[in-house]
């Protein structure tokens, strides 16, 4: 007897969309104030939100196939080529622009090695298709994801997941006359003075959470397709 | 609005090049390895939540538990067949529940306010599962060789949380002993080696037929690289099974008293450890069984790897190159 928990994948879906939408907003708001720092990987988010709702449940699937294969390409080539840039300009170190490098592959490895959907509408737990990602890639990509997730929640620099730990460190230092309420070398979060839903908004851990729980429910789809 | 503005305008100068490596703090090791320690906790939360593990029968979370409870005594192959009675009756509501109590532990110890709490219910939560979840690690009935994982992976992750309590001071001689003190570090270090040492000759540890069997067993559903890694495994352990093993028990003695002598003679044994459990972890364990799509955790040599990481002597280039960092810091703060 099987109990397939679709609910879960609901859940996921559910998740899925509304970081997709809260990305939106914050695209539309870095649009209207003039602000081009994360907007790489608010867009990113949008297409990765959607796109995974579509493969939790399929009924909210849309779109071609070589389409979306399209669209995480270039991500993969902007984040890969952003990553090379901040090399250069910061030196060795690991630019949040390869996690999401990682994470557009990830996607371009859920289109290249699909799973089938169960009659329910949700995602089938098969994985033994005819082709299948080779496990180790699919697991190394998913603890690397976690770990993302994990070091990103944990970070004092908060909202490194969006604008990187030098940007975001810099602005919080006070240097740029920036009001803080804590220092950015500290452990309590840094809180910027902005009010109402634009504050909201625009709230580094905010940032940060949706990225951990895209992280999350990415490996979660890697785990699945092994 | 000012501050969006003053935090684009950081964000341009600091692409210019005046970028904040002055605002660089040393790292602070201890918290890395709990950082560590709870992405494998997530990693966990994560497989717990795979499709099989909601279903039951043979081939779901009660099936697996109720295999662990053959070849115990009764007195413990009881407790292990009532946890599985329970995840069989309520199988969605209980795997939730063991699922959503990794996700806390893992995301507990990210905030510091929590970490202590979250590593206080992975020491319960580990030994629970140590116990009725893992039969024990099966050293009551001799199959706990560390070739497979024993005494229990999941007892590596109460270990780590104790060696990795949150606590001030430095990182040196070496980050397990920064919360317990240089001795007791030393001390658990030799007893859990020492116990690895006893529990590879000891029961189905030395016998090549158990060891060929429990790698074979793992073989399937493997990609195809690691079947072909399976399939030297088996045949050395057909051949020389009682030899590796007894081999695996003196590089643990080696390992033991590693830690005793000069850190330069440590950092060898520990290189050895690392070296000798990740092979094991690819080549015998196979990743927990973590790419065949039907496992719960990575089993032990993940956790091994990570507790001899800990033990790692800190040279004095480092310590002092921290050190002047953080005097530098410090001396900032106050300015």
């Amino acid at each position: 007897m099987t109990t397939t928990p679709s609910w879960l994948y609901y859940l996921f879906g559910a998740l899925m969309l509304a970081i997709a939408a809260y990305s939106l907003a914050g695209l539309i708001l870095a649009v209207v104030r003039h602000r081009t720092a994360g907007r790489d990987v608010d867009v990113a988010h949008i297409f990765m939100g959607v796109s995974m709702a579509g493969m939790f449940v399929t009924q909210w699937a849309f779109g071609r196939r070589a389409l979306w294969e399209l669209i995480f390409g270039i991500l993969l080539t902007w984040f890969v080529v952003r990553s090379i840039q901040s090399v250069q300009r910061y030196g060795l170190h690991v630019p949040h622009e390869a996690i999401h490098a990682a994470m557009s592959f990830a996607m371009l490895l859920m289109y290249w090695f699909p799973m089938g959907s169960s009659p329910s509408g949700s995602m089938s737990m098969s994985s033994s298709t005819a082709t299948r990602v080779d496990p180790g890639l699919a697991f190394v990509l998913a603890f690397l994801l976690l770990a993302s997730a994990i070091f990103t929640l944990a970070s004092p620099v908060k909202g490194a997941s969006h604008h990187g730990t030098h940007a975001r460190a810099y602005a919080m230092s006070g240097a740029a006359g920036s009001e803080v309420s804590e220092s950015a070398t500290g452990d309590a979060p840094a809180s910027i003075s902005i009010g109402g839903i634009e504050g909201f908004i625009a709230a580094p851990w905010l940032e940060d959470a949706s990225h951990a729980v895209m992280c999350v429910a990415m490996a979660f789809m890697l785990i699945l397709m092994l | 609005m000012a501050i969006v503005e003053a935090k684009e305008s950081a964000a341009a100068n600091d692409s210019k090049g005046s970028g904040p490596s002055a605002l660089r703090q040393p790292r602070d090791l201890q918290r890395t390895f709990q950082l560590v320690l709870a992405t494998v906790w997530l990693l966990d939360a994560v497989l717990q939540i795979q499709p099989f593990m909601f279903t039951r029968g043979a081939n779901g979370f009660s099936g697996m538990l109720n295999g662990l409870a053959p070849g115990n005594p009764s007195w413990i192959a009881h407790t292990i067949t009532w946890n599985g009675s329970i995840v069989y009756h309520q199988p969605i509501l209980t795997n939730t529940g063991f699922a959503l109590i990794q996700f806390v532990i893992g995301l507990g110890i990210c905030w510091k306010r929590t970490t202590k709490a979250a590593l206080g219910l992975s020491v319960v939560w580990s030994l629970g599962v140590w116990w009725f979840g893992e039969g024990a690690g099966g050293i009551f009935h001799g199959a706990a060789t560390p070739f497979g994982g024993g005494p229990g992976g999941v007892l590596f992750y109460a270990l780590l949380a104790v060696l990795l309590w949150p606590s001030e001071g430095p990182d040196r001689p070496f980050v397990a002993a920064r919360t317990v003190g240089v001795k007791a570090a030393k001390t658990i270090w030799a007893v859990v080696w020492v116990a690895l040492a006893v529990l590879s000759t000891v029961g189905s540890g030395r016998s090549p037929q158990a060891l060929h069997d429990r790698v074979a067993g793992l073989n399937s559903g493997q990609p195809g690289w690691l079947a072909h890694i399976d399939r030297s495994s088996e045949s050395l352990f057909l051949h020389d099974g009682t030899t590796m093993a007894i081999l695996l028990s003196v590089v643990c003695l080696v390992v033991a008293v590693g830690v005793f002598l000069r850190p330069q003679i440590a950092q060898v044994t520990l290189v050895l450890a690392i070296l000798v459990f990740a092979l094991i972890w690819v080549a015998v364990q196979n990743f927990g069984g973590i790419l065949a799509g039907g496992a719960t955790d990575p089993n032990s040599g993940l956790l091994i790897i990570l507790l001899a990481l800990v033990y790692w002597p800190l040279t004095d280039t480092r310590a002092i190159r921290n050190a002047v960092v953080h005097n530098t810091t410090g001396a900032t703060r106050q300015a």
